[in-house]
């Protein structure tokens, strides 16, 4: 065990927790608000990073820019998938739910198959991916940096418009009871649609930062996804608030493990389902 | 009237056989879709060419392609309905150890004619793991197109002896094929008298890892080698090579071993002065890949830029070749002529010879390259007698 690689362990920890964060926030509001178990969520996130591969490719686009094209577009997909799907299984068992969200996900991953092919694609050209900026023996990437200062960004401004705003409190309302909610006028379709769209756009944006981590697959969403689960657990089911101290712990946990055990990085997903079971034993334990 | 009596005899002739099916398995979809998907490729090549030149005993070669998504379970139920529903006879495609070593006791079940270009683990050497080559390398019906992980170490070997380092750090995606090709390679590189100062797994991302490789790379920073090899699939290349330098960590070389390269990072700045070893590339000085090349351009309106679509191409020509001079689909006289035969590829003639424990070996350690991205493209550095361009020294 080299202690001496424990500061670097600890900051690349807090910086993956940026992006699980984000992929994880969206989930959480899913969950959270329409009460839905998405599986296809992974493939939001892979959409978005396969666009920002195109942008650039099609027109030069950095992918950072491609933000903006990118988190409408998948609003407006989220939003397409809940009226013309999601929406119909609503009081459906949740055994049908889950099918139907999973279908979705092998449809998308299908799609971009055919549309991309199966080789994972590189965005060549981005001179800022490998810069670290170095503070003492410790360096600190400017992709994982600026991927964590966005997913702050936007996880801050999700709690912000689910406090103060007139939508935010119409998701908490439905989420909390949806009979009521449409008693007292609110438009539980439309707050469901805003919703899912939003989830949708918030793995968009993950998938582009992807992007410019990785080299996109039709299954680049699949490992992401995994932790967004570890992590909507950890937070408890729907809550949206603990999403960012859950990363973190999830982050840290798989950072540390992976530095100073020998090949610990091959550890990393046997840490995150060890910190799963032990939540859910934790709580069974903790109401009986 | 000459030619109008040889192709009515032709066709009388043909009429005596029924068509030839080769069932293929490959992973189209799944993580491993971009190998899958360039030996469908280098098939669809192959296949339009043996076609235009007659087809197979008179008839046009059909194939019948199975997904095996890089998924053992997959695999078998493909395997078993072509063997049991489509009724083919000969085995193409094969991608992962994993797979191939679910895919042994149906091998021996069916025993059909298999070529199969995937599954370089050999177990020659690592007394904990029985491999491929150990399991059915002595079976006549199985054929191995793809050179074995001693034979990759080989070439590797040859390279870093000319090469001239002292000290390799060497991380390895966890599954069947990192574990084995890293552990085949700490023995023979300490046996060269180079100190190995690190071996550490990683989960590839083709295994649900997230590409966060920055907790390895600290260790090897820390281990300060002259090379860092890695072994790994292609979708670990650009995260592995980005982070490297975001990290500070300057080993003098770093060698990557993946099947593949992601399409497009060529270009990717953190990727220039990395190595790696490949069984194909367009600009390969011989005319075999040059007309490869051109005519697989001319089909697909991209470059060949992955060398399972090299293989492919030669493994299905291998069959259409043999099971020609032949004349017939008995598989002992098929056998006879893939062992005897001597068979085009992009990479020049090749035939099958024994290997260590294999009856029937195709590529070898001499098929390698060793290439390296300068300015954006990939030259040939190694062996010297192909090389397009010299090393570059890059710290």
């Amino acid at each position: 065990m080299d202690l001496t690689l424990l500061p670097q362990a600890l900051v690349s920890g807090v910086l993956a927790a940026g992006l699980y964060a984000l992929v994880a926030v969206g989930l959480a509001l899913a969950i959270g608000v329409i009460g839905i178990v998405n599986f296809a969520h992974g493939e939001f996130f892979m959409v978005g990073a396969f666009l920002a591969y195109q942008l650039f490719v099609s027109f030069g686009f950095d992918p950072l820019l491609s933000i903006l094209f990118v988190a409408p577009v998948l609003f407006l997909i989220g939003a397409a998938l809940y009226a013309s799907t999601i929406r119909f299984v609503l009081k459906a068992p949740e055994l049908n739910q889950m099918l139907l969200t999973f279908g979705i996900g092998i449809v998308l991953q299908n799609l971009a198959l055919m549309i991309w092919g199966g080789d994972p694609r590189s965005i060549g050209g981005v001179p800022y991916r490998a810069m670290g900026l170095q503070v003492g023996d410790v360096s600190v990437g400017l992709v994982p940096l600026g991927s964590f200062a966005i997913s702050v960004l936007l996880v801050a401004g999700l709690y912000v418009v689910l406090a103060r705003t007139p939508l935010g409190r119409a998701m908490r309302a439905v989420a909390q009871n949806r009979v009521g909610a449409g008693l007292v006028g609110l438009e539980v379709n439309r707050v469901y649609l805003v919703a899912f769209g939003l989830s949708a756009l918030l793995a968009g944006i993950g998938g582009v930062m992807i992007a410019v981590i990785q080299s996109p697959t039709p299954t680049v969403g699949l490992a992401y996804t995994l932790k967004a689960f570890a992590i909507v657990v950890l937070a408890g089911l729907g809550n949206v608030r603990g999403i960012v101290s859950a990363a973190i712990v999830v982050a840290l946990a798989e950072s540390l493990v992976a530095t100073l055990v020998p090949n610990g990085d091959s550890l990393r997903n046997a840490v995150f389902f060890a910190l799963i079971l032990g939540t859910l034993v934790y709580r069974s334990w903790r109401r009986t | 009237m000459k030619r109008a009596l040889a192709i009515a005899l032709l066709s009388l002739v043909g009429l005596g056989f029924a068509q030839v099916r080769i069932g293929v398995l490959s992973p189209l979809t799944g993580a491993a879709a971009g190998t899958g998907q360039a030996q469908l490729r280098g098939f669809q090549l192959a296949l339009e060419e043996i076609n235009a030149a007659g087809g197979v005993l008179g008839q046009p070669l059909e194939l019948i392609v199975e997904d095996t998504r890089a998924d053992p379970a997959t695999a078998v139920a493909a395997f078993e309905k072509l063997m049991t529903e489509d009724g083919v006879e000969f085995i193409a495609g094969g991608y992962s150890s994993g797979v191939t070593l679910a895919l042994i006791e149906s091998f021996r079940t069916f025993q059909p004619i298999v070529s199969w270009i995937g599954g370089a683990s050999s177990g020659i050497g690592n007394d904990d793991f029985d491999g491929i080559e150990e399991l059915i390398g002595q079976e006549d019906w199985f054929f191995h197109v793809h050179p074995w992980d001693y034979q990759n170490v080989e070439a590797t070997f040859g390279f870093l002896g000319d090469l001239g380092v002292s000290s390799v750090a060497v991380l390895h995606e966890d599954g069947a094929f990192g574990t084995p090709g890293a552990a085949g390679l700490e023995a023979g590189v300490e046996a060269m008298g180079i100190d190995v100062v690190l071996n550490e797994a990683f989960t590839s991302t083709l295994a649900g890892g997230t590409g966060d490789f920055r907790a390895a790379l600290s260790k090897v920073g820390a281990a300060n080698p002259d090379m860092l090899y890695w072994i790994g699939y292609d979708s670990d290349a650009q995260p592995l090579s980005s982070q490297l330098k975001e990290l500070g960590v300057a080993p003098a070389y770093v060698f990557g071993a993946p099947p593949g390269w992601p399409t497009g990072i060529d270009t990717a700045p953190e990727m220039e002065c990395v190595m790696g070893l490949i069984g194909y590339l367009p600009n390969l000085p011989n005319p075999e890949a040059v007309a490869f090349a051109n005519a697989y351009r001319a089909m697909h309106g991209a470059d060949p830029d992955n060398y399972m679509a090299a293989l492919a191409y030669a493994q299905l020509w291998s069959y259409a070749d043999a099971i020609n001079a032949a004349g017939t689909t008995d598989q002992a006289a098929v056998i006879a002529q893939l062992e005897a035969g001597t068979f085009r590829s992009p990479m020049g003639e090749w035939r099958f010879k024994p290997s260590v424990q294999a009856k029937h070996q195709g590529f070898g350690s001499d098929m390698w390259l060793v290439f390296q991205f300068q300015d954006g493209r990939r030259e040939i550095v190694w062996p010297a007698d192909r090389a397009t361009a010299p090393l570059a020294a890059c710290r």
